[in-house]
């Protein structure tokens, strides 16, 4: 039995919803890395670390900016990226934005007691908005989802 | 005082004897969509509301009102 678009769409959208918090997590634990040991940008493997947290940071950023099912029909993606959903990426993306601007403040009180380098300064900010958007959206959509 | 969406879609929904899913793939939306909506988490457009007033042949004010100093 096939299933019908709209039956794709939901699957697919409760995957999102599951995939999105687990995605937070493993990128805010990955940052662990980031905090240990020396840094220094000559070397190739913290060149590599830079890469591969930007890699990493543009495809999570490019997940939830991106309403599903790219490979789909036009009517999938419609369903996946209904008014609700648009609306818990905004407030994903608000979400995002308060923590870029808490941890940029936070970071620049911080600057007044210790040495902050730009790309620190930028990583933990970007981080923070990441990590805190993704959560909300995936937070919204599995509640959204419940049945009711 | 705030002002809030009322709706009694989920009694005009059963009254006709539909499913959220169902309700949902007729108007061209995601389950979670009616779920919130009925639910009062999300208010929905009113380009939805017109939908689901057009799918359940009825009134959009039989669908939803204003709730608290309207």
């Amino acid at each position: 039995m096939t299933e019908s678009d709209f039956e794709i769409a939901e699957r697919l959208s409760r995957r999102r919803a599951r995939l999105m918090p687990v995605l937070a997590i493993l990128f805010l634990s990955g940052q662990a890395i980031y905090a240990v040991g020396p840094d220094d940008p000559s070397r190739a493997v913290d060149q590599l670390k830079v890469a591969a947290w930007l890699l990493w940071a543009s495809a999570l950023l490019f997940l939830l900016a991106a309403g599903g099912g790219a490979f789909r029909g036009k009517r999938v993606r419609a369903l996946m990226d209904d008014e609700a959903t648009r609306a818990h990426r905004g407030r994903a993306y608000a979400v995002g934005f308060w923590l870029a601007v808490g941890s940029a403040v936070c970071i620049y009180a911080l600057t007044a007691f210790d040495r902050v380098m730009p790309r620190e300064a930028i990583h933990i900010i970007v981080t923070a908005a990441i990590a805190g958007a993704l959560l909300t959206f995936g937070f919204l959509e599995r509640r959204a989802q419940r049945d009711g | 005082m705030a002002e809030g969406l009322g709706n009694r879609l989920r009694d005009l929904r059963s009254e006709r004897g539909l499913t959220q899913a169902a309700l949902a793939e007729m108007a061209g939306v995601s389950r979670k969509t009616i779920n919130t909506v009925e639910n009062g988490v999300f208010v929905p457009s009113a380009l939805l509301a017109l939908k689901l007033a057009r799918v359940l042949s009825c009134p959009v004010e039989a669908i939803f009102w204003l709730e608290n100093g309207a």
